[in-house]
C-alpha cells in the first residue's frame, strides 16, 4: 500500500463530489426527506382512523364506553346511528364501526361478557388493528371503572367481528400481493426506460434521430410501443404467477388486473423518458430511485394507509400515480369490483390522466433537448 | 433523376452564442448542388456547430439556413439529409446492419428498400464481412464507417460529414474519399468538416472557419495563393494568424 497513491484516489473522489452537486444534495437531503417521511408515517401527527360508534345500549354501560372510545389516541371516533354507518363503511370514509347492542350491559352483568359488533373493511390490516387495539383499552378502563364502583367482577371483552371485504381468511399476502404487482412492474419499467433513453442521449444517437425527419412523438410513441410489447409480457407473468403460484387471493376480473397492470407501465415508460432528461449520467439516473420512486413507495398507501397519513401527506399521495395504481388494483383484488364499481373507475381515470400527462411531458422534454 | 438545384445549402448571418462563448459569430456561405464544401479550422472553431445548425439542431440567436431549398426549421427536409456526428453516434448492443437498417427506415425508406440500401451501404464502407457483428464489438475505426453507412443509407442529396475520417486507416481513407467524389459526381452535395490536410485538399472549395467566423473561402490553391504559401497547411496558419 502506497499511501500518496491510495489519497490520489481518495482526492479525485472528492473532487468528483464537489463536481456532481446532485450526488451530493441526495447523499445529504434524502436522509432526511425519507426519515422525515417515515416520522410522519408511523405515528408523528398522522391522522388517526376514523371510526363511527353505534351506541345502542340500554344500560350505562355503552354510554360510557361510547365516550371513553370517544377519547383514543387510536382511532377518531364519531357517534352515529347504524344505516349511516353502513354506508360510511361501504363509502369508505370510515375504517369500521362499533356497534354496541342493546343488551350491552344486561349480558356484561349476567354472562360477564362485553360483545360489541366490529364491522371492519377488511382490506387493511393496518386500519383493522388500532381500531380493535381502542376498543380493547376502552374496554378495560370502562368495565374496571364500572367494576370498582359497583363491586362486580371484570367483564371480558368478546367482539364479534364482522368483515366488508376480506376478512379473517385473508393473509399479509392477499393485502399486499395486488400493491406489490402494481409496485413491481411500475418500479422495473421505470428504471428499464430511463436508463434507455438516458443511454439514447449520452451516446448520441437521440441527436441524431433528431436530425432526421422523426418527429418528437414519433419517438416516444415508438418507445411506448416497444416498452408495451415487453410491459405487456412481464404484466401477464406477474399477475399469473401472484394468483397460480402464490395463490394470491382474487375477487375479481384477471383480465382487470392487467390492465391496470398495462396502465401502470404506461405511466412508469413516460415518467422514465420524461426525467431522463435530467439525468446526465446513468449513475444520476439510478438516483431517481431513492428520490422518485421511495417515496411513492412510502406514500401509495402499499404499506401506511393513505388515510391515516397527516392531512398534508394525504395530498401529496393523492397527486402520486401509484397510489390510484395500487388503489385500483385493491378495489379489483380485495373487493371483487369491476367496471361498473365508481371508485374502480376513478382510479382506472386517474392512471389514464398521468399517463397522457406524462406523455405530453415527455414529448416536452424532447422539443428541450435541441439547444 | 436528380433534380437541377443550383444551391444545395445558404447560410446567413448565422450567430449562436453558448452562455459568453460565441460559437458562431455571423457566418455566411453558400454550397451548390454536388459541390464538395470543406470546413478547415482548429477544435472549438464552430465548425460542430454550424454543421449541427444544418440539420436543425441549433437554435440560432441570429441569421437563417436554407437548405435544399427550405429554409429551417422544417423537418420534411432532412429525409434528404444524410448527417454523420463527430462521435459515432451508433446502438452498441445492436448488429452493424440492424443499426443501418434502423437509420434506413428513420429516413422513411420502406423495409424492402432499406434492406438494399443497407447491403449498398455496408458495401462502400466495406463492412459487409462484419455486417452481423455487434457493434460494441468493433474497433473505433470500424464504427466510424458503420456511423458513415448510417448517413448515407437513404441515399440524401445533401451528406453532412463531422471529420468522418478519423481513426479511419489510409487505404480506406483514400477508397471512401473517392466514393465522395463519385457521389458529388452524381449530384450529391457533401459538406465536410477535417483537420486533415490531404482530405481538405480533396475538397472542390474549402471554408476556413475560426472563432466562430468565416476567415477565408476558396479552393486550395486560392487560399494558398492568399496567404502567399506553398502547402495548405501553411496557408492555414498564416491565415488564422492574420485575422486573428
Amino acid at each position: 500500500m502506497n499511501g500518496r497513491r491510495a489519497g490520489a484516489i481518495s482526492l479525485r473522489i472528492l473532487q468528483q463530489f464537489r463536481h456532481d452537486r446532485r450526488t451530493l444534495m441526495l447523499l445529504f437531503g434524502a436522509p432526511i426527506i425519507l426519515l422525515g417521511l417515515f416520522y410522519f408515517l408511523t405515528g408523528g401527527g398522522s391522522s388517526l382512523p376514523a371510526v363511527d360508534v353505534v351506541n345502542l345500549d340500554r344500560g350505562p354501560l355503552g354510554a360510557v364506553l361510547a365516550a371513553d372510545l370517544g377519547r383514543s389516541t387510536e382511532i377518531s371516533v364519531t357517534p352515529t346511528t347504524e344505516a349511516q354507518a353502513a354506508s360510511d363503511l361501504s363509502a369508505d370514509t370510515v375504517a369500521a364501526y362499533v356497534v354496541l347492542p342493546a343488551d350491552l350491559s344486561a349480558r356484561a352483568l349476567s354472562d360477564d361478557v362485553i360483545a360489541p359488533t366490529v364491522h371492519l373493511e377488511g382490506t387493511q390490516p393496518a386500519l383493522t388493528q388500532p381500531v380493535l387495539l381502542a376498543l380493547d383499552q376502552s374496554v378495560t378502563r370502562a368495565s374496571r371503572s364500572l367494576a370498582a364502583a359497583e363491586g362486580m367482577r371484570v367483564p371480558a371483552l368478546e367482539p364479534s367481528l364482522d368483515y366488508l371485504h376480506g376478512g379473517p381468511g385473508l393473509d399479509t399476502l392477499d393485502y399486499f400481493g395486488g400493491a406489490f404487482i402494481g409496485l413491481v412492474v411500475f418500479l422495473l419499467v421505470f428504471v428499464v426506460t430511463i436508463i434507455a433513453f438516458l443511454r439514447e442521449r449520452s451516446q448520441g444517437t437521440l441527436e441524431r434521430l433528431m436530425a432526421s425527419p422523426l418527429r418528437r412523438a414519433d419517438i416516444v410513441v415508438g418507445y411506448i410501443g416497444g416498452f408495451m410489447v415487453v410491459a405487456a409480457v412481464q404484466a401477464v407473468e406477474v399477475v399469473v404467477f401472484t394468483l397460480y403460484a402464490l395463490h394470491v387471493h382474487d375477487q375479481g376480473n384477471v383480465a382487470l388486473i392487467v390492465l391496470l397492470t398495462l396502465l401502470m407501465t404506461l405511466v412508469a415508460v413516460n415518467l422514465g423518458i420524461f426525467l431522463s432528461m435530467f439525468a446526465t449520467t446513468e449513475f444520476q439516473a439510478v438516483q431517481f430511485i431513492p428520490l422518485a420512486i421511495v417515496p411513492q413507495v412510502l406514500l401509495s398507501g402499499i404499506v401506511f394507509p393513505v388515510a391515516t397519513e397527516p392531512g398534508w401527506l394525504q395530498v401529496v399521495s393523492r397527486i402520486l400515480p401509484l397510489t390510484y395504481g395500487v388503489d385500483g388494483l385493491r378495489d379489483v383484488m380485495l373487493k371483487g369490483n369491476g367496471l361498473t364499481s365508481g371508485p374502480l373507475l376513478v382510479d382506472i381515470a386517474v392512471v389514464v390522466v398521468f399517463a397522457v400527462a406524462l406523455i405530453a411531458a415527455a414529448t416536452a422534454t424532447l422539443r428541450r433537448s435541441a439547444s | 433523376m436528380i433534380r437541377a438545384q443550383p444551391v444545395a445549402v445558404s447560410v446567413e448571418g448565422l450567430t449562436k452564442a453558448y452562455g459568453t462563448i460565441r460559437a458562431l459569430d455571423g457566418v455566411s456561405l453558400t454550397v451548390g448542388a454536388g459541390e464538395i464544401y470543406g470546413l478547415l479550422g482548429p477544435n472549438g472553431a464552430g465548425k460542430t456547430t454550424l454543421i449541427r445548425s444544418l440539420v436543425g439542431l441549433v437554435n440560432p440567436d441570429a441569421g437563417t439556413v436554407t437548405v435544399l431549398g427550405r429554409r429551417l426549421p422544417d423537418r420534411t427536409v432532412l429525409a434528404e439529409v444524410g448527417y454523420m456526428p463527430q462521435a459515432p453516434a451508433l446502438y452498441a448492443d445492436l448488429t452493424v446492419e440492424e443499426n443501418v437498417r434502423f437509420f434506413a427506415s428513420v429516413h422513411d425508406l420502406d423495409r424492402r428498400t432499406g434492406a438494399q440500401s443497407a447491403v449498398d451501404a455496408l458495401e462502400l464502407v466495406d463492412l459487409t464481412s462484419r455486417r452481423r457483428s455487434v457493434v460494441a464489438t468493433l474497433s473505433g475505426g470500424m464504427r466510424q464507417r458503420v456511423s458513415l453507412a448510417c448517413a448515407l443509407v437513404h441515399r440524401p442529396r445533401l451528406l453532412l460529414l463531422d471529420e468522418p475520417t478519423v481513426g479511419v486507416d489510409p487505404q480506406l481513407r483514400a477508397e471512401l474519399w473517392q466514393r465522395f467524389t463519385t457521389m458529388s459526381g452524381e449530384g450529391t452535395t457533401i459538406i465536410v468538416s477535417s483537420h486533415v490536410m490531404d482530405e481538405a485538399e480533396r475538397c472542390g472549395r474549402l471554408g476556413l472557419v475560426r472563432f466562430g467566423r468565416m476567415l477565408a473561402e476558396g479552393t486550395s490553391a486560392e487560399l494558398r495563393r492568399l496567404a502567399g504559401v506553398e502547402r495548405l497547411e501553411d496557408a492555414f496558419l498564416v491565415l488564422s494568424e492574420s485575422k486573428s
